[in-house]
């Protein structure tokens, strides 16, 4: 009987918050919070204006004047701060881990998958996203899983919108790169050992791909000048042009300190614009990752040190390589690798525990937002509270990076999201 | 398979340091003191005697020769307790060879150099109960570890603990025989073969019992029946010998598995996971079951699909005693966060929530008696922290167990005091799920 009633409940009620995903004409104040603008410091008593779904002016109380008929959101005891990004997730991808129909997380039938399209297999109504969206992540990356070195081409996504037109902000905005030793076809895929199960085969195999794209590019254009309607295309090649070419990041992840070198390498070699991902096990090469003037996704900062290593060998990996002037993410990631964006909730812990490690509070914040928002070329748009920003806002009953803090409402482009999801939808239920 | 075990270097400096024996006489003072079983006191003492507690409150009468440390600024709590933890087993945590094998003891597989142990102790975690998985419905009998890295075996086990027993129930069982055409294949199997299990105990009882009444009437010409250690196990259950401690995800399961234990007359102990206990709160917390609980893991498979992270507040509102535990040598690091997320989940207090991940664990392992609040006469198992242990940024300072400091953070490369040597590395996760037996 709950149970049909719940069916019921979500049956109705879906349709008539989504509905509002509509971004309101009149003006949102939110007035007397502890502002965390992320760019410009911390504003104590502060007011935020909305309208269109956009940040119109930010500052002290005394010094920003709210318009007559705008909505007042009283946020004294609050603390606002832009929306958590999550630099690496599988929303979308998944739904019940150990469900496959479920997943659509990589394509295991080659390892050279530049053509697969997250946004071809995005699942916008999955119910991973409001429970995420309740703590305060409001963006981002969703990628396939790592099996392959080349595992297609990610989005970045809203998490609120009508549909995944509404909530994909970009497609193929990155391309999702993988090194090491997971990525050997060594006994994996039924056993079978094949080629490349070695990093020497891992590594040809990729040159050579970069070299056929430059070739394809070269007779693609010739066809192109010709006017040659014979001329084939092929996808797989085409989907790395613009990478080739610089003109899109590629996060390539990678953990241990040799890989690194040797992918940055032949990164190098082709002028790839890289982003680095993951690098927990790379502590003695540091200074070489900062000079290569790369940004750095960190995750997970809960993976494992090796036998003999200290305890906190990955932990303060965050704060040692934003001493040394590189700018890093911090993912949801859980420990041993990418794991389902189910945990995604516990991202800004995950930036907490790097300040309990060194890292200064306000990188960490940042590591959650704009710099993940530049990394992906929504600098301009996201990441902090800034006017013309879209209102993606946050507000809480404390510090963002405590586990003890509650999330109480979340603004998505101006739109106050209904703070409900499957799960709060059970506790109420079996409250009664 | 052992993984990779690297020479350690840093460690062998503190050689001379593992000879050291702890000192007789032992204060934290003004510290913020989390007893666990009596609220908070500021600005508290605590004086330890001969690995025990001897005193706590604002002022304690120490004698003068006692070794003091200066806690200003710092929380004391006692040592965070794991009720499931499969670290430092190297996988073995499943003889997947039968659904019924009771008679499999986690000591014998317990290996005392293992990485996660370390990782664990700099955590704050003093005590573990390291259970079976969940490949089988009756899986073996689990050990109690207290966690002193760098001792031996012999020394890391919990003297005088209760013995455990774990169950397991739902989709791993049913999917490692199944996956093989073997009973058990559905959730009715699983339930049977338990069922079927304690009718041959109680027939092997029976037999003994009639061995034993012709003794004891004089018959010399009574013949012993054989010992069988599989049914020994399983009559230990029965009479009540062994804690019960049951992997257990759905609510109607936690109804199926107390009317079985009431059918055989045995008592549960804990249901583990237990991720849909507030559909049944009150039911089981009449059954005086307790949980040892994930805080906010959910997806991973159909029967944790309602899984919510108030679980915990609201069974614990029912009455139902709550542990979180960490099923992950991830999780395990840090229980004390788990804890501060019930304060957001549910709204628990303080109290309620550091008892969360040290008394009501104790009392799910059976050692509440000795460790898992800071009262006199029980054990110092005592974690200094340099924040508020239920923040996101806390980190254990100094880790004691019987009053005998295992890990202090400021000591340069690995915080050990005691280790020596080489770690090793089993690999994985630690998880139910993933050492199912496959």
């Amino acid at each position: 009987m709950k149970k049909f009633l719940l069916i019921t409940l979500l049956l109705v009620s879906v349709p008539a918050w989504l509905a509002a995903a509509d971004a309101p004409k009149k003006v949102i104040a939110i007035s007397g919070g502890r502002l965390l603008t992320v760019s410009h410091g911390t504003i104590e008593n502060g007011v935020l204006l909305i309208a269109d779904g956009k940040i119109t002016a930010v500052g002290e109380a005394d010094k920003v004047s709210i318009p007559a008929g705008a909505e007042i959101v009283d946020a004294h005891g609050l603390t606002v701060y832009p929306g958590l990004i999550d630099p690496e997730s599988n929303f979308g991808l998944t739904e019940v881990s150990a469900d496959q129909n479920s997943n659509d997380l990589a394509e295991p039938s080659d390892e050279i998958m530049p053509h697969m399209h997250v946004a071809d297999a995005f699942h916008a109504e999955t119910e991973l996203i409001p429970v995420a969206r309740l703590n305060g992540i409001t963006n981002a990356v969703v990628a396939p899983a790592t099996s392959d070195t080349i595992a297609g081409q990610d989005i970045f996504i809203q998490l609120y919108g009508v549909d995944r037109d509404q909530m994909i902000l970009g497609r193929d905005v990155a391309l999702a790169m993988n090194y090491g030793a997971d990525q050997r076809r060594r006994g994996g895929r039924g056993g079978k050992t094949e080629y490349p199960s070695t990093r020497m085969g891992l590594i040809t195999q990729l040159r050579q791909t970069f070299l056929d794209v430059q070739d394809y590019q070269a007779r693609r254009d010739a066809a192109a000048k010709k006017d040659d309607k014979a001329f084939k295309r092929d996808l797989k090649l085409e989907a790395l042009i613009p990478y080739l070419k610089g003109e899109r990041p590629v996060v390539i992840g990678v953990y241990e300190a040799y890989d690194v070198e040797v992918i940055m390498g032949l990164a190098n070699e082709f002028h790839l614009k890289v982003i680095l991902n993951h690098v927990t096990h790379s502590q003695e090469i540091l200074d070489k990752i900062a000079a290569y003037k790369v940004p750095v996704i960190i995750g997970s900062i809960y993976d494992f040190p090796s036998a003999n290593e200290r305890y906190d060998a990955v932990f303060t990996l965050p704060a040692e390589l934003a001493k040394r002037g590189v700018k890093i993410a911090i993912s949801s990631a859980d420990a041993g690798g990418p794991a389902s964006s189910h945990s995604a909730r516990n991202l800004p812990y995950a930036a907490g525990f790097a300040v309990a490690y060194g890292l200064p509070y306000d990188e960490a914040l940042k590591a959650i937002t704009l710099n993940v928002a530049e990394m992906f070329g929504f600098g301009d748009k996201l990441g902090s509270l800034d006017v013309g920003k879209w209102a993606n806002i946050v507000l809480s009953n404390g510090d963002p990076l405590d586990v003890r803090t509650d999330v109480k409402q979340v603004y998505i482009q101006g739109v106050a999201v209904p703070m409900v999801s499957r799960q709060t939808k059970l506790r109420d239920e079996y409250s009664k | 398979m052992l993984g990779c075990a690297i020479l350690a270097t840093a460690s062998f400096a503190f050689t001379a340091r593992a000879q050291q024996t702890p000192p007789t006489d032992l204060v934290f003072k003004n510290a913020t003191v989390m007893t666990a079983s009596h609220g908070t006191i500021e600005h508290g003492s605590v004086w330890v005697h001969a690995g025990k507690i001897a005193a706590v409150g604002a002022t304690v009468d120490a004698p003068a020769s006692a070794t003091v440390v200066d806690a200003t600024g710092l929380w004391l709590t006692p040592g965070i307790i794991d009720p499931h933890s499969h670290s430092a087993l190297d996988g073995d945590v499943n003889e997947a060879t039968s659904p019924v094998t009771p008679s499999m003891h986690m000591i014998d597989a317990f290996d005392n150099r293992d990485k996660a142990l370390y990782q664990a102790l700099a955590g704050g975690v003093t005590t573990e109960l390291l259970l079976h998985g969940s490949a089988n419905m009756i899986g073996g009998q689990a050990v109690v570890i207290k966690n002193k890295f760098g001792l031996d075996r012999d020394a890391m086990i919990f003297p005088n603990a209760p013995g455990s027993i774990k169950f397991a129930s739902g989709e791993n069982p049913k999917r490692v025989y199944g996956s093989r055409d073997q009973l058990p294949s559905t959730r009715m199997g699983n339930f049977e073969v338990m069922r079927m299990a304690f009718e041959d105990a109680k027939a092997y009882m029976g037999t003994w019992d009639a061995y034993n009444a012709k003794v004891a009437k004089g018959d010399k010409d009574a013949v012993a029946p054989k010992r069988d250690l599989k049914l020994e196990a399983l009559a230990d259950v029965l009479r009540g010998k062994l804690y019960v401690q049951i992997h257990c995800y759905r609510a109607d399961e936690f109804l199926t598995e107390e009317a079985i234990a009431k059918e055989y007359g045995y008592k549960i102990r804990a249901f583990h996971h237990a991720l849909e206990m507030y559909k049944v709160a009150d039911k089981i917390a009449a059954d005086q079951t307790a949980i040892a609980t994930f805080t906010d893991w959910w997806g991973f498979k159909d029967e944790a699909w309602d899984a919510i992270p108030w679980n915990a507040v609201m069974s614990m509102r029912k009455g139902v005693k709550v542990a979180l535990k960490s099923d992950s040598n991830d999780h395990i690091r840090r229980l004390n966060q788990e804890a501060g997320k019930m304060i957001h989940y549910g709204g628990a207090s303080e109290d309620e929530a550091i008892r969360m991940v040290t008394l009501n664990p104790a009392w799910i392992i059976g050692v509440d008696d000795k460790t898992g609040s800071i009262d006199v006469g029980k054990d110092a198992d005592l974690v200094l922290w340099n924040h508020d242990p239920l923040s996101t940024y806390a980190r254990a300072q100094k880790v004691y167990i019987d009053g005998d400091l295992f890990f202090d953070a400021s000591l340069p490369g690995l915080g050990t005091t005691h280790f020596t040597g080489v770690m090793h590395d089993a690999g994985g996760f630690g998880s139910d799920d993933e050492e199912d037996g496959q």
